[in-house]
């Protein structure tokens, strides 16, 4: 075929572009270190990639609302398990109350520290953490409990997802938990005051069934502190397949990108020392 | 006729002839890199022999026409893949800009976006009467409204460089059409003598530049000039006149003709190749598409989570509030009314709950005659073919509330101020989704991706974020999470959102894919990246066509200067040859008058 001046021009034009567009891509991946740069050089990747980062968000949020199920949940369990040991001395009194040596000054006086318990049963049940009560129901910014035992939350416990499809109540509707408990305290002191041993050993009664009650609950709370710490394993293991996967798809494979650079680097010089040879060839140089 | 003088006139022509090929070398050398231009070749004939003694004799030589080598079938496919190519390679240069919109590797994309705008709800229904939470769900939904609105006028501004383009391009056209016009003129009185070879190769060269804009069909008449006719058949040059493109239509981006009744065609669907079929694709097909599709996206962003925001409260209630859609007729029924979201309303005997509370945020005796009934809802029941003045008027029979439309034709509901215990107002249960398509108790504003924006009445106070609902009982409970928790469903709920097929020659048709929020932005721009790659594929295609076709075109054609060169050194020679003759009969001439 003939070949025309302009035909070699255009030849070494076209081939040189097409081979340094080659470079320039094989440069790119190299030097970002991604594979994918724009969205065309590989729109199903990037359409996982996407899916995966939002996922990833949603898992980062899902332990944030773990962390804060859980510091609920722990101020819960150190509530109850002080409440439990209140119990558990008031109890204590009342079996040396009971006693039929105590006379009934004794009794007075033991009704002072009964109300000491109250209050502090009162101020434990007030918990709250970050300034939200976590025994008010969902009425979280009211103090669920005035001094003399009145609720005032109510009965919709708090309640925070921990999964897409999960959720789990982290709060409690208070009057459940303390509302009994109150009443015994307040029918013990009575009974103290007014030396009443038969009122005093109903009370001891009582605190038993509460003291059982408190311990379901905080076996209750332990268990929901586990089911979270698995939730959390389980996140922090997608965590990590979805971040592998991620790197997978985005990040270049450094050792092939470099290969490809050097090929297409290789490609180009060759291309440019045959490019100026024939460039330069011509009848004119050979004639005098 | 002596047999000398004979001699000196085989030798004349010879030298005329031989110096006629050097100038025609001489022209080709001087045009090697001409574009379009096609190499001549003088042809040469022996001149017609007379009977001399009794034998025919030849008289010499002459150059008879001076031939042009080009191959009009190549040259025709050759502009017709050049016209594809700058078809592609125009799109391809728009794509990059649009690809780089949607570019996801950025902190700021909507995909980021939208999950942190779910995280802060989450945020939210973990505390939900903090105001940390709620000032950040405000900034990032700002954020999220500010980026589509960003996306929207990129979207806008690519549509109007294109417009511009096309206008520009027109421009082009309508000098490129002059031209040939003018050069049809010429060859038309050039070639009564012989035919207008580098006219021609111009002329040529013309229509591949106009190809380039458009597809156009070329004929030559018989008397050499060459008929255009482009798009639709519209007749762009006939003889020596040309026929401007103007652009036109109701926003002035439309491409027409005028026709010889004077009256304006609209061509701009049938430009498919060329820059101008490029362009055109680009701003009516693939962008027209993914502007429809984000708009699809932020209305339903808007719609489902102002629908389900509308069912909840927040930290307060309402002493009075006015929606952020309105009505353009208040005497036709809601569903047809004008809302933006008049579709969505459920008019089949559908409920919604306006709850009452004193001025200490406690439940509200809604109908102080009747007692017992504290606590008690007001329950608006939404009727068939219902008119928003047929639902002022329910509302304002209600006892405590009191609602109007406003100068805008905005519904506002509002307690009855005449009551003076009477402190604010909330909604809920919502089944009819009048409220929200009212825009009353909503979290966004607008119906597009270009005025999405958070409602006002929330920015200005966050109190307002509707993370609870209203108990059964009738209370408000700040820490309650029901409504927030209900909105961070949304993330994973499947919905049914639009999604827009563009073609210019059948118009745009409106689908729907049953997809969650960000699944259907994620393939939206997956979408985008196919289509991408594809209009990259097709200009690289386009691109390999035409060099091949030009390598076989510059092979008839072009100019080899190895070749110019042999040519000249046989024409140098053979005039060389021809002056020697000439020597030869002056020396025999010489001898004779020598004679004595």
């Amino acid at each position: 075929m003939r070949v025309a001046n302009k035909s070699i021009y255009d030849s070494v034009q076209y081939n040189l572009g097409s081979i340094s567009e080659e470079l320039n891509k094989a440069n790119e991946i190299a030097t970002t270190g991604k594979s994918i740069n724009n969205l065309s050089d590989d729109p199903v990747g990037l359409t996982q990639s996407l899916n995966i980062r939002s996922a990833l968000s949603n898992i980062e949020q899902m332990g944030r609302n773990i962390n804060y199920g859980n510091s609920w949940l722990t101020a819960s369990e150190s509530a109850l398990t002080n409440v439990q040991n209140i119990i558990s001395d008031t109890k204590a009194l009342c079996v040396q109350m009971a006693s039929g040596t105590i006379g009934s000054d004794q009794r007075v006086s033991a009704a002072v520290n009964i109300q000491n318990m109250l209050d502090e049963i009162v101020s434990l049940a007030n918990t709250d953490v970050a300034g939200n009560y976590i025994f008010a129901g969902s009425k979280t910014d009211t103090i669920p409990f005035d001094q003399d035992g009145t609720y005032n939350g109510d009965n919709n416990p708090f309640t925070i997802k921990i999964s897409q499809n999960s959720t789990i109540e982290v709060g409690s509707d208070g009057q459940a938990v303390f509302g009994t408990v109150f009443n015994t305290l307040v029918d013990l002191k009575a009974a103290l005051q007014s030396n009443d041993v038969g009122g005093i050993q109903d009370g001891m009664d009582k605190l038993d069934t509460h003291f059982d009650d408190i311990s379901g609950k905080i076996s209750d709370v332990g268990s929901k502190m586990n089911r979270m710490e698995i939730k959390n394993n389980i996140f922090q293991d997608l965590n990590f397949s979805n971040t592998e996967r991620l790197s997978k798809i985005e990040d270049a494979d450094i050792a092939e990108a470099i290969m490809n650079v050097k090929a297409a680097e290789l490609t180009y010089q060759a291309a440019l020392a045959s490019s100026s040879k024939v460039m330069t060839l011509t009848l004119v140089d050979y004639l005098q | 006729m002596s047999g000398i003088g004979m001699v000196l006139n085989i030798a004349t022509t010879a030298l005329n002839a031989q110096q006629y090929g050097l100038g025609v070398t001489g022209q080709n050398i001087a045009n090697v890199n001409t574009e379009g231009y096609s190499r001549q070749n003088p042809v040469l004939v022996a001149k017609q022999p007379l009977m001399y003694g009794g034998l025919l004799m030849g008289r010499g030589v002459d150059t008879e026409q001076v031939s042009r080598s080009s191959d009009q079938l190549i040259e025709n496919k050759l502009m017709q893949e050049k016209s594809n190519m700058s078809s592609s390679s125009e799109m391809e240069k728009y794509m990059q800009v649009l690809e780089s919109y949607f570019n996801e590797n950025s902190g700021n994309s909507i995909s980021t976006m939208l999950s942190d705008f779910w995280n802060r709800w989450y945020d939210i229904s973990n505390n939900p009467s903090g105001t940390s939470e709620r000032n950040s769900l405000y900034e990032q939904s700002a954020l999220l409204s500010e980026q589509f609105n960003a996306l929207s006028t990129d979207l806008i501004q690519i549509d109007a460089d294109l417009t511009g383009a096309v206008n520009s391009g027109v421009e082009a056209i309508n000098k490129i059409t002059r031209e040939i016009a003018q050069a049809n003129d010429q060859i038309v009185s050039m070639e009564a003598n012989s035919v207008a070879n580098d006219l021609r190769d111009k002329r040529n060269s013309l229509v591949s530049e106009l190809n380039e804009y458009m597809d156009v069909k070329a004929f030559e008449q018989s008397n050499g000039s060459l008929t255009i006719v482009g798009a639709k058949g519209c007749t762009l040059v006939q003889g020596n006149s040309s026929y401007d493109l103007e652009m036109g239509g109701a926003n002035g981006d439309r491409v027409t003709w005028q026709d010889s009744a004077g009256s304006y065609v609209d061509i701009t669907n049938y430009l498919s190749n060329g820059k101008l079929g490029g362009w055109l694709d680009m701003r009516d097909e693939i962008l027209a598409k993914y502007k429809l599709d984000l708009d699809a996206l932020a209305k339903e962003v808007i719609w489902s989570v102002n629908q389900q925001h509308s069912q909840g409260v927040g930290l307060e209630g309402f002493s009075s509030v006015t929606g952020e859609y309105a009505v353009t007729n208040s005497g036709s029924a809601i569903t047809s009314s004008g809302l933006s979201y008049q579709d969505k309303v459920d008019d089949s005997s559908k409920t919604f709950k306006i709850w009452l509370f004193d001025n200490n945020g406690d439940p509200y005796d809604s109908d102080p005659v009747t007692t017992g009934l504290q606590g008690n809802p007001i329950t608006i029941t939404v009727t068939s073919g219902m008119t928003t003045d047929e639902l002022v008027t329910a509302i304002n029979n209600e006892t405590g509330v009191q609602a109007s439309l406003d100068s805008q034709n905005r519904l506002n509901i509002s307690i009855d101020t005449g009551i003076a215990t009477l402190g604010s107002l909330a909604f809920s249960d919502d089944d009819s989704n009048v409220l929200a398509a009212f825009g009353i108790n909503t979290f966004f504003t607008g119906s597009g991706s270009g005025d999405m924006e958070v409602n006002d009445a929330i920015g200005l106070n966050k109190n307002f974020i509707a993370a609870a609902q209203v108990g059964s009982d009738g209370t408000m409970a700040s820490g309650d999470n029901n409504n927030a928790l209900a909105i961070t469903e949304l993330r994973s709920t499947s919905m049914s959102i639009s999604q827009w097929t563009c073609d210019r020659i059948n118009g745009n048709t409106q689908g729907s894919i049953i997809s969650t929020l960000e699944d259907y932005y994620h393939s939206l721009v997956g979408s985008i990246g196919i289509t991408s790659a594809s209009v990259s594929r097709d200009r690289s295609f386009g691109e390999m066509m035409v060099n091949e076709l030009s390598t076989i075109r510059d092979s008839i054609s072009a100019v080899s200067l190895d070749e110019e060169m042999t040519n000249l050194i046989k024409f140098q020679h053979a005039y060389a040859a021809a002056a020697k003759l000439i020597g030869v009969s002056d020396e025999m001439l010489n001898t004779l008058l020598e004679l004595k």
